[in-house]
């Protein structure tokens, strides 16, 4: 009886560490892996670590978030403390009503408070940047060092103070010598938690920082679309860091022995120390910043993630002798959160319909065609589209369409003549993924019934959330984001709807895959650099603007992000040597079935959002 | 003797609760003074308005002569040793005794004789390294005396230090008090709610209720005059009778008049008359005019505390006869037995 239940106890204790451990410890195995991919290791490497070291846009980024959270952990467990001593000594109701309030912040979505302290500096007139993201931290970190050390201030003896005081301490002295050593284990844990809180902060972080400064969070996230193992590299070095502070945190004090005297002055002397360096390395990235300022020539540009080769940037710089400072959206939606919040910005780089929106709403200046010298290397194909007509204020960046990826080995060839009818084909049910995107999946819809993806007639839409509707029930398919991508080179379901530049990276990784552009026509979509109407320095956005639509800049880029390039020149070296026989990289021309989206009205959106709320809501 | 400490119309206001209500008292040089009261009298608060911790509404605090009521508490030659120790539980024995001297910035090696010679005179040598939480609470308590008067203050206030020990070890200490105050010659302000802790180790007794002085006297003069019927009943039990002063030296209470010999009030002034259980006897019925049945008996070890019932009231009697319950029994006692009082309020 009793050796069942250890042996039981045993089993259900390997259990939770399998459930805490394996992913860390998947992460760690995959950042030494050879290859690209992050479901099959393919042999033991170091160039993920090599990547990461000369990735400076990780690496700021990682000096950003480490001295933020010292910075913000030093300044919010001073401050904290001395709220919970101050709190202890004062009357009940004012107590009562600090704790209260104080725990506002810690039960609010991260959410509400990020857009609350984004809004803050906005219309304070603050430069969003390092100093916002610092003091944002600092306040959604002292909560969480009251709240811990108010306990222990709560349970001294209320005469340790006086005792102190009595014997002929100052109240300074009677502070450091006695009520701080005493309350030191909360202390400790609220420094503790509030570096945690800081250094993998992602949703505030990402809404009051601006000025291309950017934390590890921030970077990650922006990198998820084409996710590989860098991250997986730095995960394990920051898990090896907590590991190595963990264990000194627990054996130093046992190795100190009972010498408390001396481990409390090596404890001064390694706080002092962390806090002189956070601040040199901080006061180093202000100088810095301001000798970079006095350069004059920044181009503040906002893009995609994942939608630029990071080298181009530097070249830029070195050439034009100026600095970019270049930060990017996770959706054309949350871009235009940040425009309608006041931040400034000289280029965006969005789609379409969102061009079109821009434009309507007065937020563009018209590009001066004279200023691009390389204009004439631009494909005739992706101009003067309906979302700006006459290209007056948009130049292409990148375009494509939505297709099929389908298995070769899984898919009959005489099936694809069903078009989007194929993602209906019960013969693949639980064999697909869909995008889960409330546009893109109603543009399938309405092209599979043969209407316009850009209707407003509410009887089509009625008719096209019927056909989700079905192929939701029928066909079991998985709404999938950008997993897609790394599930499709691993070959894991026979069908997939995805984007062109996605279909065609996909593609170079997984020979067995084809690529559908299906006859009752599809979204095709363009995205294009546009100038904002407060651009500061005009002259410097064209020469970024040109210099991006240069043969060889151009073809580098195609080949990094893997979207088609409206370059000519670089669309077919592209072509030719790197996506050679693959079909998604080459969208159809001229095709009238083909269409590009529009703007929609807020009703019509609105009805588009609350039908595919129901679709997925099974 | 020399004053050391004076207070002067002291009061202390919490809210809208009068807590001192005008002290007036004199402290001085080498005496063994004891504020006594039940709990929320204002003891505890006039001591630590002493030591600093609190500030008078109103009135003086004057400390060799001088002002003291506007300097901090960290900057008077006063210690105090607390209810509950207050030791600083991350120090050791030696640290927590060694603190007031570190703050001074003494030297080293003056701070080692002395923290030992401190210890040794609470008995407490070789216990310098030992962990303070670990110390039993009589040994606590020496830590504490001991970290006070290694600063060598002029005054050691002490606030129910005695409260958390068990009865011996209290009888214990209190001796060991009494001992160390004899050798280190220095005033000592001790605050208690213990009648008998307060007679046995004071040189002066304040007896202190709701805010303001009752008496002041030495141990003796509390117990045997007792001013008026809050300190003869907080003193040791008692009988309090009402009773009327016919003229000096005569009495009536109970039916009968009694010579006494207190003297000094008007002729028929109501009084209060204090008979302690301890004088009186119980004789035959017929030899004393009070006359009573003995109601219950309770064996105390030294004495039988007796209750007898008689005609208006009981009597407690201590007496080491034993009388059987229900025996019809007389009661006397001297004129020096009997004590008046004025009755409170009247004065």
């Amino acid at each position: 009886m009793r050796k069942k239940n250890s042996l039981f106890s045993k089993f259900y204790i390997a259990i939770c560490f399998a459930f805490f451990y394996l992913p860390i410890l998947v992460t760690m195995v995959f950042s030494f892996n050879s290859s690209k991919s992050l479901s099959k290791f393919t042999g033991f490497s170091l160039r993920w670590y090599k990547a990461l070291l000369e990735n400076s846009e990780i690496m700021s980024a990682v000096y950003v978030s480490v001295t933020i959270a010292i910075l913000a952990t030093i300044a919010s467990t001073v401050l904290g403390t001395m709220t919970a001593i101050g709190l202890s000594k004062s009357r009940k109701i004012i107590k009562d009503m600090v704790l209260s309030m104080n725990d506002i912040p810690i039960l609010n979505p991260d959410i509400v408070t990020a857009i609350g302290w984004m809004l803050l500096f906005s219309s304070l007139g603050f430069q969003k940047g390092y100093m916002t993201m610092l003091l944002a931290h600092i306040a959604f970190c002292t909560p969480y060092v009251i709240t811990s050390v108010y306990p222990k201030v709560r349970s001294l003896d209320p005469n340790l103070a006086n005792a102190a005081m009595d014997l002929g301490a100052t109240p300074y002295q009677a502070l450091t010598k006695v009520i701080i050593p005493m309350i030191r284990p909360g202390i400790f844990a609220g420094a503790l938690l509030a570096f945690t809180m800081s250094f993998d902060d992602f949703v505030i972080s990402y809404f009051v920082s601006g000025n291309g400064v950017k934390n590890i969070s921030i970077v990650v996230y922006n990198m998820t679309k084409r996710i590989n193992p860098t991250i997986n590299a730095l995960s394990t070095i920051v898990i090896v860091v907590i590991v190595v502070i963990l264990l000194l945190a627990n054996l130093l004090p046992r190795l100190g022995g009972g010498d408390n005297k001396k481990n409390n002055q090596n404890m001064k002397k390694l706080v002092a120390g962390v806090a002189v360096f956070a601040l040199v390395l901080s006061l180093v990235t202000c100088v810095a910043n301001k000798s970079n300022n006095k350069e004059a020539r920044v181009l503040k540009v906002y893009n995609a993630g994942e939608y630029i080769d990071p080298d181009l940037l530097t070249e830029f710089q070195d050439e034009y002798n100026c600095t970019v400072i270049y930060e990017t959206f996770e959706s054309n939606e949350m871009m235009y959160t940040k425009l309608q919040a006041g931040d400034a910005y000289d280029i965006l780089i969005p789609s379409d319909y969102m061009i079109e929106r821009l434009i309507r709403e007065d937020y563009l200046q018209p590009i001066d065609w004279d200023c691009l010298t390389n204009a004439e290397g631009l494909n005739p194909d992706v101009m003067n589209k309906e979302y700006d007509p006459g290209n007056v204020y948009s130049v292409p960046y990148f375009w494509g369409n939505v297709g099929i990826l389908y298995d070769k080995t899984v898919v009959d060839p005489a099936d694809l003549s069903e078009g989007w009818n194929l993602l209906m084909d019960t013969k693949y049910a639980g064999n697909l993924y869909m995008y889960d995107s409330e546009r893109d999946s109603f543009m399938i819809a309405l092209k599979a019934l043969g209407y316009s993806m850009n209707t407003h007639d509410k009887n089509e839409i009625q008719a096209a959330y019927e056909w989700l509707i079905q192929q939701r029930d029928t066909m079991k398919p998985v709404y999938a984001g950008d997993d897609v991508i790394d599930n499709m080179i691993s070959g894991n379901k026979a069908l997939a709807v995805v984007y062109s530049g996605d279909g065609a990276y996909i593609m170079s990784e997984n020979e067995d895959l084809g690529f559908l552009m299906p006859e009752e026509g599809t979204n095709l979509w363009y995205d294009a650099m546009v100038m904002t109407r407060n651009c500061e320095n005009t002259e410097l956005a064209y020469e970024f603007m040109d210099f991006m639509l240069r043969d060889d800049v151009a073809y580098r880029n195609t080949q990094y992000v893997g979207y088609s390039s409206p370059v000519v020149a670089a669309y077919e070296q592209a072509q030719e040597e790197d996506y050679e026989g693959i079909e998604a990289y080459v969208p159809r021309v001229g095709y009238e079935k083909d269409e590009i989206f529009r703007y929609q009205d807020t009703d019509i959106k609105k009805l588009f959002a609350e039908l595919w709320t129901k679709v997925k809501a099974q | 003797m020399e004053k050391i400490i004076e207070l002067k119309n002291l009061t202390k206001n919490f809210d809208d609760q009068q807590v001192l209500k005008g002290i007036n008292l004199e402290i001085h040089q080498n005496e063994f003074l004891t504020l006594l009261g039940p709990s929320g009298c204002g003891k505890t608060t006039t001591l630590r308005i002493i030591a600093g911790f609190e500030e008078a509404s109103s009135g003086e605090v004057l400390f060799d002569g001088m002002d003291i009521s506007k300097i901090p508490a960290y900057k008077r030659e006063i210690n105090t040793v607390f209810q509950k120790y207050a030791l600083f539980p991350h120090m050791n024995v030696f640290d927590n005794v060694a603190f007031g001297l570190n703050i001074k910035k003494m030297d080293k090696a003056v701070i080692k004789t002395k923290v030992e010679r401190m210890l040794s005179m609470v008995g407490l040598a070789n216990y310098g390294s030992k962990d303070v939480t670990l110390l039993s609470g009589g040994q606590q308590q020496r830590v504490a005396i001991a970290r006070a008067l290694v600063n060598e203050p002029k005054v050691l206030l002490l606030d129910e230090p005695l409260g958390a020990l068990d009865a011996r070890l209290r009888k214990e200490m209190q001796m060991e008090l009494k001992k160390i105050q004899k050798e280190v010659g220095i005033t000592f302000v001790f605050v208690t709610h213990d009648q008998e802790e307060a007679l046995s180790m004071s040189d002066t007794v304040v007896v202190m209720n709701e805010g303001t002085i009752q008496q002041i006297g030495t141990p003796i003069d509390i117990y045997n005059e007792p001013e008026n019927r809050f300190v003869a009943g907080f003193i040791g039990e008692s009988n309090i009778i009402e009773g009327i002063m016919i003229k000096d030296f005569l009495v009536a209470f109970d039916d009968f008049e009694f010579i006494c010999v207190d003297k000094g009030f008007p002729e028929n002034e109501p009084v209060d008359v204090v008979i302690r259980p301890e004088d009186i006897d119980i004789v035959q019925p017929d030899k004393a005019n009070l006359k009573g049945i003995v109601k219950s008996v309770t064996f105390k070890g030294v004495h039988y505390e007796t209750i007898v019932t008689t005609k208006y009231r009981d009597y407690r009697i201590d007496t080491t006869d034993y009388f059987a319950v229900g025996l019809e029994v007389g009661l006397t006692f001297t004129p020096e037995d009997i004590h008046v009082m004025w009755q409170m309020g009247s004065y």
